[in-house]
C-alpha cells in the first residue's frame, strides 16, 4: 500500500501575525506544521501499522526549513520524505496543490492524505484541488480510516456532531480532520538521529496553477466590540446576567 | 562447657548455616553487579567511614520521628552489642573455664582483667533489656496498634507477596527471634549465678532470684539462644532485614554528585538504551537501595504524591517490588519475572507519573535510597518507548520543541514584558551586560507573573544593578524537561541556550526561577555550560547590604510566613537568603512547622504543572495553605497574613489553593519581590492577584 501525506508549512499563529504590504510579513514569522497535518500524518501511519505498506510524506518548503518537519514525520513512523523545492513563502494553496500534485503523480498513491484545512486555508481546497489534479474522489472531515483491500472504510464527521461511515474504493484522497488517535509523540533523541540519517528527496516545482486568489489588501482585524467583565458576588453576577439576557429578548 | 558431641552438632549446625547465608550473601552480589554503571564514587574507604560514623551516632534516621528513632537506638545498639554477646557465648561454649559472671571470678582461660569483664556484662545485660524493650515497642506499634505509616494506599502497585503481609511476616519472625534469642540468653546468665547476685548483671540477678540456678538450664538457654541465631543469618539475607548491614554499606555508597544532577540517562561511555525499563536496567547503587530499605516509609511520609487518599505512588513501595521482584527470580522460581516491565512489577505507570521530583523521599532516607531517581529512569526509557502520553505533557513537550517555552507561545513574544518597561531592558546578546537574567518561561509569559517579573526588572534598575536578557534568544532550561524523562529534547534546549549564552558577554547568570536556577548550576556544566549562577534572593541579600537598595517603609504591618521552594531549597540550600530579606522587611514572621529541607512541595514540578489530568482529593497547595493558616492562627493578631513565595510556579499553585481552599481574604499569596518593592519605596502599584484578571 502506497500511503502519501501532503502536508503544509505554514506561517505560525503562536505570534502576533506581521503584515507587509498585501501580505503577511514572511521574514519575521516562524513557520510551523499546520496542526492538521500532524492528524493526518498520524493516520496515514495508523493505516500503515494495520495494513502495511510505505508512507511517504511530501511538502512544499516554502522558507527552506521544511527539513525539521520532515524529520519529525519520519520520527513518526513515515518511511521516505519529500521536498519541493519552493522557496516561495508566498506560494498559495493553489499553487502548492499544483505542485504536490505533480510530485505525487510519479508515486502510484493508493491513498493520499491532507489536513482538512489550515490556518492560512480555512476553506480546505488543498485536499480537493489535489483530488481534482490527480483525477481521484475526495473525501473530507475525514475521523478515521480503516482499509481493507481496495476500498476504505471512511468516518466523516458533519455538523452538530453527526458522522456518517462511507465505504470508498482506492484510491482516493482523504481530507483529516482528526486521526483516530491522538497523535503520538516523537522523542527528541530519535528526531535527532533521523535528522542525522535520513535523506531527504528533493523535487524541483512544477507546473502553474494558473488562476487562484490574488491578495488585494491584508490588514489586522479592527477591534469593533470587546468583552464586559461583571463583577461582585455571584449573586449581583447572576442579576447582572439575567438583565442582559432580558434586554436581548432572550429571557 | 559443650559435650564433644554438643560440639560437632554445633559445628555442622553452624555450617549449614553460614553455607546459606553465604548462598545468600551472594546472590544479592550477583544481582546488585547486573545493574548498570551508577557514576562514578570517589574514595569509597572514606565515604564509607564517613557513613558508619553517621550510623554509628544515628544521624540519618532522626530527620524524622524523632520518638520512633529513639527506640530504634535500642534494637541498633542492641544487636550490635548481641553481635558480641554471641561470640563470647560461643567461647563460653567451646572453651573449659570460659566463664564471665562475677567479673570473671571463674575464669580459667583466658586471663581478663575483672574490669573489662564486668563493664561488657553490664552492656549485655542492660541491652539485653533495651533490646526486649525497643522490640516490644515495635510490634506493638505493628501488630496491636496497627501504625498506618506501616501500609500503603489502595492504589498503590504491591508485590501479591507484600499485598498477602510478607513485610509482617518478615517483622514478626525477626521480633520472635529477638525476644526469644535475648529471653533465653538471659536466662542462660541467670542460670549461671551459683552465687547469687551479681552486681554487673542486674536483670539477670533478678530472673536468678526468680529460676536460680542450673547447669542443664545453662545448656538448654546455650542452645535455644544460639540455634536461634543460625537460623537467623540466613533468613536475614532473603528478608527486610537484610537492612542491618546494606543500610549502612548503600549509605556508604550514596550518590556523591549534587543532589541537582541527574544521572545521565545511558551511563557514561556505553551505548544502549536510556533510562530503565527492567530491574537490571537500574544502576546497581540502585539495585543495592532495594536491599537497604527496611520499610519504614518516611519517604511516604513526605510525599507530595502520597498524599491524597487515592494516590498511586509510594517511593518505598517502589523499593520493596524491586527487592521482591529479584527475590521471586533468585531464591524463588521465577527468574523470568525479571523480565517484566518494571511498569508491571514495581510501580504502576500512573505513579510514575506523579511524582512531583520533590526530592524529599530522598532528602528523608536514612540509608541513602534514590526511589525518585528509578521514577525518572522509567519515565525515560517510556518516552523513547513511545508510550502513551498525558496530552497536556505531550502538548507542553511539542511546544518547547518547536517553541523553546511550554506555553505554545512564539518565541518573540518571550521577551514582550521587557518592551512594554519604561527604561529599556539590555538585550545581553547584543550588548554586554554585568548579570544575565535568566527568566524562564512562567516568569516571561504567565500573565499572574509577569507583573512581578516587571517589578524585580524596576529594582534591579532601581539599584544600579546592571542586567540583561536574551529575548527571543532564551529557551527554557530544561530541568523539568529532563525530570518528566525527555532526556533529548533536554539536550536540545540545553544546546540552544548555551549557544545564545555563547553569544552573549556576562558575568554571571542570575535566576528568578529556582527550577531554571538548580539545572543551569548543577547540570549545564556536563555539558560545557560552567557559568556562576545565582537565584536573586542571594543578589538582593548582596544588593541591600552594599546599601545599593534600602528599606524604607518597614512593613511591620505584615504577618508572612515563607515557603521554600524544592529546587531552591531541598536542592540547593538556598534556605537563609529569603528569611534574611524577610527580616530586613521588618515583617512579622512565622515559620511553618514543615520549613526548609523539610518544606511541603507545592505539587508543580517534575512536569505535573503541564499534566491535563489531576489526581482527585486535597492537593498539596492546598495542604500547605490550611499550614500556613493554623502557624498564623497560633499568633493572632489583626496584621494582614501572607504567603510569601520564590518561584513563579508557587505563585500560580498557591494564588489557585487559596481559591480552591476558600481564604481568599484570610491570605494572600505574593512574590517576595512584591514586599521588597513595598519596602524600598518602589513607584509601582502592588499588583494584587484578587483583583488582578487571569488571563488563560
Amino acid at each position: 500500500m502506497n500511503i502519501v501525506v501532503a502536508i503544509k508549512h505554514i506561517p505560525s499563529i503562536a505570534d502576533d501575525l506581521p503584515v507587509k504590504g498585501n501580505n503577511v510579513d514572511f521574514d519575521s514569522v516562524d513557520f510551523v506544521l499546520n496542526e492538521f497535518d500532524e492528524q493526518s500524518i498520524e493516520q496515514a501511519v495508523l493505516v500503515k501499522e494495520a495494513v502495511g505498506g510505505t508512507v511517504t510524506v511530501v511538502g512544499v518548503d516554502m522558507i527552506g526549513e521544511l527539513d525539521a518537519v520532515l524529520h519529525l514525520a519520519l520520527a513518526k513512523g513515515a518511511d521516505k520524505a519529500v521536498k519541493i523545492t519552493g522557496d516561495d513563502p508566498a506560494a498559495d494553496s493553489h499553487q502548492q496543490a499544483k505542485w504536490l500534485a505533480e510530485a505525487i503523480k510519479g508515486m502510484s498513491a493508493d491513498i493520499v492524505f491532507a489536513g482538512v484545512q489550515a490556518s492560512n486555508d480555512l476553506d480546505g481546497q488543498i485536499g480537493p484541488m489535489i483530488a481534482a489534479h490527480l483525477d481521484m474522489p475526495y473525501i473530507g472531515g475525514v475521523s478515521s480510516v480503516e482499509v481493507a483491500g481496495d476500498s476504505a472504510m471512511v468516518n466523516k464527521e458533519f455538523a452538530g456532531g453527526v458522522g456518517a461511515k462511507y465505504s470508498v474504493s482506492l484510491p482516493m484522497v482523504v481530507g483529516v480532520q482528526a486521526a483516530s488517535k491522538p497523535p503520538r509523540y516523537a522523542p527528541i533523541s530519535k528526531v535527532r538521529q533521523v535528522a542525522q540519517t535520513a535523506t531527504i528527496e528533493k523535487i524541483a516545482p512544477s507546473g502553474e496553477a494558473g488562476a487562484g486568489l490574488t491578495f488585494k489588501k491584508m490588514a489586522p482585524p479592527v477591534v469593533t466590540g470587546h468583552a464586559e467583565m461583571f463583577t461582585g458576588s455571584s449573586k449581583e453576577v447572576a442579576a447582572k446576567i439575567v438583565e442582559l439576557l432580558k434586554s436581548k429578548g432572550l429571557a | 562447657m559443650l559435650t564433644t558431641i554438643e560440639r560437632i552438632a554445633f559445628i555442622v549446625l553452624a555450617l549449614t548455616s553460614a553455607g546459606f547465608a553465604i548462598h545468600g550473601i551472594k546472590t544479592i552480589v550477583d544481582s546488585v553487579r547486573k545493574g548498570r554503571s551508577a557514576p562514578e564514587l570517589k574514595n569509597i574507604p572514606a565515604s564509607l567511614i564517613k557513613a558508619g560514623i553517621m550510623v554509628l551516632f544515628q544521624q540519618t534516621i532522626f530527620k524524622a520521628r524523632k520518638i520512633l528513632s529513639t527506640i530504634h537506638l535500642g534494637l541498633f545498639f542492641g544487636l550490635i552489642t548481641y553481635a558480641f554477646v554471641n561470640l563470647v557465648d560461643i567461647l563460653e561454649g567451646f572453651i573449659p573455664g570460659f566463664d564471665l559472671v562475677y567479673g570473671g571470678k571463674h575464669l580459667t582461660f583466658p586471663f581478663l582483667p575483672s574490669g573489662i569483664i564486668n563493664a561488657f556484662n553490664l552492656i549485655a545485660d542492660v541491652m539485653s533489656g533495651a533490646l526486649l524493650f525497643s522490640i516490644t515497642v515495635f510490634l506493638v506499634r505493628r501488630f496491636i496498634v496497627k501504625d498506618k505509616r506501616l501500609t500503603y494506599r489502595e492504589n498503590v502497585l504491591l508485590n501479591p507477596k507484600v499485598k498477602a503481609g510478607g513485610q509482617n511476616k518478615d517483622s514478626l519472625v525477626v521480633g520472635v527471634f529477638v525476644i526469644l534469642h535475648v529471653a533465653a540468653r538471659l536466662l542462660g546468665q541467670a542460670f549461671r549465678l551459683t552465687d547469687g547476685a551479681d552486681p554487673f548483671m542486674p536483670i539477670a540477678s533478678f530472673l536468678n532470684g526468680i529460676f536460680g540456678a542450673s547447669q542443664t538450664g545453662v545448656h538448654v538457654a546455650w542452645w535455644i539462644s544460639l540455634c536461634w541465631v543460625l537460623y537467623i543469618l540466613p533468613y536475614i539475607t532473603r528478608s527486610k532485614h537484610t537492612h542491618f548491614t546494606v543500610g549502612p554499606i548503600n549509605l556508604g555508597l550514596a550518590k556523591q554528585n549534587p543532589r541537582g544532577q541527574l544521572d545521565p540517562a545511558v551511563p557514561a561511555g556505553e551505548k544502549i538504551d536510556p533510562g530503565a525499563k527492567f530491574i537490571h536496567d537500574l544502576s546497581w547503587k540502585r539495585v543495592l537501595d532495594s536491599y537497604a530499605c527496611v520499610q519504614c516509609n518516611r519517604c511516604q511520609d513526605v510525599c507530595p504524591a502520597n498524599f491524597a487518599e487515592g494516590a498511586s505512588l509510594s517511593p518505598s513501595a517502589l523499593e520493596v517490588n524491586k527487592r521482591y521482584l529479584i527475590k521471586e527470580a533468585t531464591f524463588g522460581s521465577h527468574p523470568e519475572r525479571l523480565l517484566l516491565p518494571l511498569t508491571e512489577t514495581v510501580i504502576s505507570p500512573e505513579a510514575v507519573w506523579a511524582c512531583t521530583t520533590c526530592h524529599a523521599c530522598v532528602s528523608v532516607c536514612p540509608v541513602g535510597n534514590e526511589p525518585m531517581a528509578d521514577i525518572i529512569d522509567i519515565r525515560r526509557r517510556m518516552i523513547v518507548d513511545g508510550a502513551e502520553l498525558d496530552s497536556g505533557v505531550q502538548n507542553a513537550l511539542q511546544s518547547l520543541a518547536t517553541n523553546g517555552n511550554w506555553m505554545s507561545k512564539g518565541k518573540r513574544l518571550r521577551g514582550r514584558w521587557a518592551k512594554e518597561m519604561e527604561i529599556p531592558v539590555k538585550n545581553a546578546t547584543e550588548e554586554p551586560v554585568e548579570n544575565l537574567w535568566f527568566v524562564g518561561d512562567t516568569a516571561s509569559f504567565d500573565e499572574r507573573v509577569v507583573p512581578n517579573t516587571k517589578m524585580v526588572a524596576r529594582i534591579f534598575q532601581q539599584a544600579g544593578f546592571d542586567f540583561g536578557i536574551m529575548y527571543q534568544n532564551e529557551s527554557n532550561a530544561g530541568n523539568d524537561v529532563r525530570r518528566v524523562g525527555e532526556e533529548g529534547l533536554f539536550e536540545q534546549l540545553v544546546e540552544q541556550n548555551i549557544a545564545a549564552m555563547g553569544k552573549a558577554q556576562f558575568k554571571q547568570i542570575v535566576t528568578t526561577d529556582p527550577h531554571s536556577f538548580n539545572t543551569l548550576k548543577n547540570e549545564y556544566p556536563q555539558f560545557g555550560g560552567k557559568f556562576d549562577v545565582k537565584h536573586y534572593t542571594s543578589v538582593l541579600v548582596k544588593l541591600f547590604e552594599e546599601g545599593k537598595l534600602t528599606v524604607k517603609n518597614p512593613l511591620s504591618g505584615y504577618k508572612v510566613t515563607f515557603h521554600d521552594p524544592c529546587y531552591l531549597g531541598r536542592y540547593n540550600g538556598g534556605f537563609t537568603a529569603p528569611r534574611k530579606l524577610l527580616e530586613l522587611m521588618g515583617v512579622e514572621f512565622n515559620e511553618m512547622p514543615r520549613n526548609c529541607e523539610n518544606s511541603f512541595c507545592c505539587g508543580a514540578g517534575g512536569g505535573q504543572i503541564w499534566m491535563g489530568k489531576v489526581a482527585p482529593g486535597e492537593r498539596p497547595a492546598e495542604n500547605r495553605i490550611k499550614e500556613a493558616l493554623t502557624t498564623f492562627e497560633k499568633n493572632p493578631s489583626d496584621k494582614k497574613q501572607l504567603f510569601i513565595v520564590t518561584c513563579p510556579k508557587d505563585m500560580i499553585m498557591y494564588s489557585d489553593a487559596v481559591k480552591t481552599t476558600g481564604n481568599e481574604g484570610k491570605i494572600e499569596v505574593r512574590d517576595l519581590i512584591q514586599l521588597i518593592a513595598e519596602a524600598v519605596g518602589l513607584e509601582a502599584p502592588i499588583i494584587s492577584l484578587e483583583t488582578e484578571a487571569v488571563a488563560s
